[in-house]
């Protein structure tokens, strides 16, 4: 019921800004011994999307999201949750729900109570927290154990029920601290799956924390990649793996190819590259990059967007140093003319032979892959 | 030379000669010479004393040293001893209201070291809430003994009001010690996540500290009541005439003649104890979250 009304508020204006944080700080001691977790974050989280923060350990994700939350005050810059400031607020008094990395149920209370308990805290009416918390089990699928303890049920029905618990008062914003890294591969994924559906379901705003790229991939609408306490890089899925502008953000996702090539010419956002065996090809720079030309570039490009040539003109020559064989697809590992190394990922149509190791091959590159990284 | 030195860091790092493991693995503490004699020494003096003072409790004559056959008769005449009752009720009354005190305050203490940001000065706090645990309880006695004289001449007050309170300061650091414990090893993102849903900084005591506590302030009042009722030095210095607890009166029986009206006591006081710590660990263990 009301999770239709919270889906209807994300359809209604689906770019409404819910989480507006500027120059967010944090910095943890004083002195010699002060560590910047956070710097300058600068982050508009919108209505009803599934926002994803990627990084790796000890960048920060859990900081911001206990800033976000109200766990810890900023040392600088402003938040706003739902268009209303919120520096000083206690966790309490703000619209948001944590969903915590190990769960933290209330170990003396039931299912049921757990699931309860943000409305009975809230001081909505018997009646009012009994039907809600049906609902939610309902929604989680976990009728059966609503009157068990936590110590009574598994790792992911208890991750059920926190989702169950955090979501039944409705919050406005549900944070998500790596809440699945400590299940098992299969209930992960079905998990995966789950969180999606009640995304959707309830409109919600997800904002989730992950170190796993593939998780990040598959499930965000939006991406932030942080390193080091800063985004360094903000967008969809597809952005952020076909358009990688950071060196980081192209290591931190998927397979890579780092190709370092002279610039040959430079035209608005796009250069010419010179690739090894002497042909130019185009490559997208990052914004406000203007390399001067003979200077030389790292590029990026994904094992996937270079193909083999049978026939036909091809964009550089490469020799084969060994096929991996991987069910799917085959990563062809090659050397380039001027010794550096390249991944390739061709898909197994029918039954493709593999290329022998010491043969020459012809390679092209799809159009508008190949990229220059900042730095 | 080298050799040896070779040898004795191959044997502290595990060795690796085949012979080692296998010894190692027979290797026991019982079969170490006297461990047996020592352990039988050991529980003997444990618990044949007990066992004797049980046995002449139910003795027929009047002697601790001779068995003239079985009899419940100094039962009796402790169960109609007036003085008994009196003391007795006395260091239950005492023991349960200091002890009631005392977890009260511990508990507030531990909430208070455990549940705040660090401050300097923490682990001197630690150590003046333990006070009963370092200075000797006799000094402690008859520090007390002078200080609630001179409190006495000054207000004429001579009630119970002196014993509760040395009690009462006696017991906290036994009803600290659990309370605390149970608070650093309880997950404070229970808390958090209250906060998170929520709740006050009150409520999220009220549903979650607090009851998950409970074991804590359980084992902390019971071991303040057995400490209390135990007393001997403290209650001996600061009583008033007429305010003998069951162990400074059986202390003072003693200095007359020890019939076995004082093993019958002392066997029911025994039976107390154990009725206290078995509730114990039954409370924590079915409450044991
Ligand atoms: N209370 C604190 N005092 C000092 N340093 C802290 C504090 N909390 C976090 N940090 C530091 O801030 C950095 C970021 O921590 P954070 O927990 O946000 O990392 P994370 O990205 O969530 O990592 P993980 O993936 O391992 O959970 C870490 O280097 C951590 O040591
Ligand atoms: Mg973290």
């Amino acid at each position: 019921m009301a999770a239709q009304g919270a889906g209807q508020r994300g359809a209604r204006d689906p770019v409404q800004t819910e989480i507006d944080i500027r120059k967010v700080s944090k910095v943890f001691g004083q002195g010699t011994a002060a560590f910047h977790a956070l710097t300058d974050i600068d982050l508009q989280i919108r209505s009803g999307e599934f926002f994803t923060l990627l990084g790796p350990s000890g960048c920060g994700k859990t900081t911001l999201l206990r800033v976000i939350a109200g766990f810890e005050q900023p040392t600088g810059g402003s938040l706003q949750i739902d268009g209303k400031e919120v520096a000083g607020l206690g966790p309490n008094q703000r619209p948001v729900n944590t969903v915590f990395q190990n769960y933290a149920l209330f170990p003396h209370m039931t299912v049921a109570q757990n699931i309860g308990f943000g409305l009975k805290m809230q001081g909505r009416p018997r009646a009012e927290v009994a039907a809600t918390t049906d609902e939610m089990l309902n929604l989680v699928k976990m009728e059966e154990m609503a009157e068990r303890k936590p110590s009574e049920i598994s790792g992911g029905q208890q991750q059920r029920v926190a989702l169950a618990r955090a979501l039944a008062p409705r919050p406005r914003v549900l944070l998500l601290d790596e809440p699945l890294s400590a299940l098992d591969l299969k209930l992960r994924k079905e998990m995966q799956g789950e969180l999606k559906r009640l995304q959707s379901e309830t409109g919600i705003t997800f904002v989730f924390v992950t170190h796993d790229q593939e998780e990040a991939l598959t499930m965000s609408d939006r991406i932030a990649v942080m390193n080091k306490g800063r985004i360094l890089q903000l967008g969809s899925p597809h952005e952020i793996y076909h358009s990688p502008t950071e060196r980081f953000v192209a290591d931190f996702i998927g397979d890579t190819n780092f190709l370092e090539l002279p610039v040959s010419a430079v035209e608005g956002a796009e250069a010419t590259v010179t690739l090894p065996g002497g042909n130019g090809t185009a490559a997208r720079l990052p914004d406000g990059m203007t390399p001067r030309p003979g200077e030389k570039v790292i590029t990026v490009i994904r094992p996937e967007q270079a193909h083999l040539v049978e026939d036909g003109p091809a964009d550089l020559q490469a020799e084969v140093e060994t096929a991996v064989f991987f069910g799917t697809d085959t990563h062809v590992h090659l050397r380039l003319p001027d010794g550096q190394g390249f991944i390739l990922r061709r898909q197994n149509v029918d039954h493709m032979a593999e290329p022998a190791p010491g043969t020459r091959v012809g390679l092209r590159l799809s159009p508008g892959a190949l990229r220059v990284l900042r730095g | 030379m080298a050799e040896v030195t070779a040898g004795t860091e191959r044997a502290l790092r595990g060795g690796s000669d085949a012979a080692r493991p296998a010894r190692r693995r027979n290797y026991s503490v019982r079969r170490l010479p006297g461990f047996g004699v020592i352990a039988i020494f050991t529980f003997v003096m444990l618990y044949l004393p007990i066992v004797i003072l049980v046995a002449y409790s139910f003795n027929e004559g009047v002697s601790q040293a001779r068995w003239e056959g079985f009899s419940l008769q100094w039962y009796e005449a402790a169960f109609n001893n007036r003085q008994v009752r009196d003391v007795s009720v006395r260091s239950l009354w005492l023991a349960v209201t200091a002890s009631g005190i005392a977890t009260l305050l511990a508990t507030l203490a531990a909430l208070g070291t455990t549940r705040t940001s660090r401050f300097p000065g923490q682990t001197m706090i630690y150590a003046l809430i333990n006070q009963p645990l370092m200075v000797p309880e006799v000094v402690t006695g008859i520090a007390l003994l002078i200080f609630v004289a001179a409190i006495k001449v000054q207000t004429g007050y001579t009630g119970m009001g002196y014993l509760v309170a040395a009690h009462t300061a006696f017991c906290i650091p036994f009803a600290y010690l659990p309370i605390r414990a149970r608070l650093e090893t309880m997950d404070i993102t229970l808390e958090k996540a209250a906060a998170d849903l929520y709740a006050s900084p009150f409520q999220a005591f009220r549903y979650i500290t607090l009851p998950l506590l409970v074991p804590g302030i359980v084992a902390g009042f019971m071991l303040g009541f057995v400490i209390s009722l135990d007393t001997v030095v403290i209650t001996e210095f600061v009583k008033s005439a007429g305010q003998d607890t069951l162990p400074t009166y059986m202390l003072g029986q003693l200095r007359r003649t020890v019939t076995p009206e004082m093993n019958a006591i002392a066997t029911l006081f025994l039976a107390l104890s154990l009725m206290i710590v078995t509730a114990f660990f039954l409370i924590t263990r079915k409450r044991g979250v």
